[in-house]
């Protein structure tokens, strides 16, 4: 198997209600490479999904696999394959047949497919499950026969829509490393939707940020987590505290924050200029609890602690009520934690980007549900 | 408490009202009397059964019976079996393609479309009828049993439509989408998944129509000019002027268990397939 090269130019996507779901984007996903899009629901990325396979057919734009036009080509004439969220496994037919579909589409020999479907059934560990019915299999079974029936019938590129989000946590870790390993072992280019972060991170060799229609952000796990570009970046992908400001004074990388809770250095990789509004962001992990001497220093209330097993999350309230986290490492020691009074963190954890909107907090999302 | 008592005293009148005529023809249906009569008791007989293949000199000697013409109406009975084999095939595949289009297809049109093909089933059958002769005739086809096939399979086909459309969305169209993402061609994924699916369905669905079309009569009865079927010649018999014949009361009580059965079948089958999941 090889994987292709999928190529965006200028796709943008209008439902025939009006509704505008892709606003016009450019991207890029390398041959081979496990690439992520990360994003609230309702953010465009299975819209996306839904045209590089063909269900969708953008309003504008070309969609290229492999350096092809796919304009006017069906989702059977497509080199790629869709894990669908529910998986879609066919309940009246054995998980044999489920894998073998699509090469009995393809008017493979019924011997021949057995026999490579048998093999996929291995490669996924579920070689002696051939006979039985998708219902009669577990969670994480069912999933592996989706991965074997999408891989069957040897696609360029493999789509997968959340299909890890019906399981729970010790599954979908495993899951994780699974998939990892099959794409490595196969080769194919691995296009992954999902919201959930920590799943883009694990396994991405490289990830989209979207928000409302648009792509954010692009780049390598690290250096999205690491140098957010926009607001929602920030916010979206990890736990992040954020201290709104204008910027007061700016010198070369970097820039003075002046906001309600003090006055702060900070990387300025937008390059915002003096009297810009900008929203402040510093990780949970980059707070010091004893500030070292270049430190930005921070005047906070202790609230709460919540242990995390590895990791210790405390979460504080600023002077004016804004909340403020820090996360350290369990090293064991219980520290009286109500005798904090100050957070420090270094210019260089710092980073001042444009004012703009903010990915929903997991309140918000619970009251818009 | 009060309202309780009289909802139980209107449940119970409305299941007499239903049933106690049923009850009347059942038990008049094995009287060893003609004309029949339920009050009249004389013996228990199972010979209105046998009507079919009873002896010349038996049906000679009742004075109701021997008025009847029983090579006709087992004619007749032929006849409905011919025009059902006809009306259940274009039915199936008329409601089918209906079913399709309205949970496949998502159109603006999908609403007014649904009452459309609907409509056939509230309009009076007398209409159905009628309409179906003046429109064959003006092509120079004469009333008989294509034209029955023709005016019911007009609202026919809408029994199946209802059936099937509950099935179809109740398969997830991810099902379809799959099997077309994998390589298959929109037919191939028809036949390979939506139609399995339906299997069960297209079974009841048939039944119903086969029911539909052996029972009717108003739709029947216009547009069948000289012809008979089963329903029309049950009527023109119940109208004999020598009384109302007995034999009418024995197919009766058989349609009954027919129906009860194939419901009983129906019921079971979707317990089975339930269990199963």
């Amino acid at each position: 198997m090889h994987g292709k090269d999928i190529r965006l130019e200028a796709v943008g996507i209008t439902y025939p209600n009006g509704f505008r779901a892709v606003e016009p984007t450019d991207l890029e996903i390398r041959a081979g490479e496990f690439f992520s899009i990360l994003g609230p629901s309702g953010c465009g990325k299975t819209t996306i999904l839904r045209t590089i396979s063909g269900f969708v057919e953008p309003s504008e734009g070309r969609v290229l696999i492999g350096g092809e036009d796919m304009a006017g080509r069906a989702p059977d004439q497509r080199p790629t394959a869709l894990i669908f969220q529910n998986l879609a496994l066919f309940p009246l037919m054995s998980v044999r047949d489920n894998v073998a579909f699509g090469l009995e589409a393809r008017g493979v020999s019924k011997r021949e497919r057995r026999a490579r479907a048998q093999e996929l059934l291995e490669l996924v560990a579920l070689g002696d499950q051939a006979e039985k019915k998708p219902t009669e299999l577990s969670g994480g079974q069912r999933q592996r026969v989706a991965i074997a029936r999408a891989l069957a019938v040897e696609p360029a590129v493999l789509l997968l829509d959340e299909p890890l989000s019906a399981l729970d946590l010790k599954l979908r870790q495993h899951m994780r490393a699974e998939l990892r390993a099959i794409q490595k072992k196969t080769g194919v280019t691995f296009l992954y939707i999902t919201h959930d972060q920590s799943e883009a991170l694990a396994m991405s060799d490289r990830i989209a940020v979207m928000n409302k229609g648009k792509i954010e952000q692009v780049g390598s796990c690290d250096e999205v987590y690491s140098d957010p570009l926009t607001a929602f970046a920030a916010s979206f992908v990890g736990e992040v505290n954020m201290i709104p400001g204008t910027i007061k004074s700016v010198i070369p990388d970097m820039a003075l924050v002046e906001s309600a809770l003090g006055t702060f250095t900070a990387r300025n990789p937008r390059g915002l200029k003096v009297g810009d509004a900008t929203y402040l962001f510093v990780r949970p992990e980059a707070m010091r609890l004893d500030p070292l001497p270049n430190d930005n220093r921070l005047a906070v209330s202790f609230d709460r602690r919540d242990l995390e097993g590895a990791f210790v999350t405390l979460h504080m309230k600023a002077s004016d009520g804004t909340p403020m986290a820090a996360q350290l490492p369990n090293d064991g020691q219980r520290r009286d934690p109500a005798s904090l009074t100050e957070l420090g963190f270094s210019p260089e954890a710092a980073i001042a980007l444009p004012e703009g909107p903010l990915a929903r907090t997991g309140r918000e999302e619970m009251a818009a549900q | 408490m009060k309202s309780d008592r009289i909802l139980s005293l209107y449940t119970w009148a409305f299941l007499a009202f239903m049933f106690a005529p049923l009850l009347l023809m059942i038990v008049a249906s094995f009287n060893n009397i003609s004309p029949p009569s339920v009050t009249d008791w004389h013996g228990f007989t199972t010979k209105w059964y046998s009507f079919f293949w009873m002896d010349q000199s038996q049906i000679a000697a009742d004075p109701v019976l021997r008025t009847l013409d029983r090579g006709r109406f087992i004619g007749c009975f032929g006849n409905s079996l011919v025009v059902a084999a006809a009306v259940v095939p274009l039915s199936l595949l008329l409601g089918l393609a209906g079913a399709i289009m309205l949970t496949r297809w998502s159109s603006k049109a999908n609403g007014i479309l649904w009452w459309v093909l609907l409509s056939p089933i509230l309009a009076p059958g007398v209409v159905l009828g009628l309409s179906a002769l003046v429109f064959w005739a003006r092509l120079g086809v004469g009333a008989g049993l294509f034209t029955i096939v023709m005016a019911q399979v007009t609202f026919i086909a809408g029994y199946p439509m209802l059936v099937l459309m509950a099935r179809l969305q109740r398969q997830p169209i991810e099902l379809e989408e799959a099997a077309r993402d994998l390589g298959a061609s929109p037919l191939r994924s028809f036949l390979r998944i939506t139609l399995p699916f339906l299997a069960p369905a297209l079974f009841s669905a048939a039944v119903v129509a086969f029911l539909a079309s052996m029972e009717n009569y108003n739709t029947t009865m216009f547009a069948k000019g000289g012809s008979c079927t089963f329903a029309t010649e049950i009527g023109a018999m119940a109208r004999n002027p020598n009384g109302h014949p007995p034999v009418i009361n024995a197919v009766g009580t058989a349609i009954i268990l027919i129906t009860v059965a194939a419901a009983l079948a129906h019921a079971l089958m979707k317990r089975r397939e339930e269990k199963r999941k």
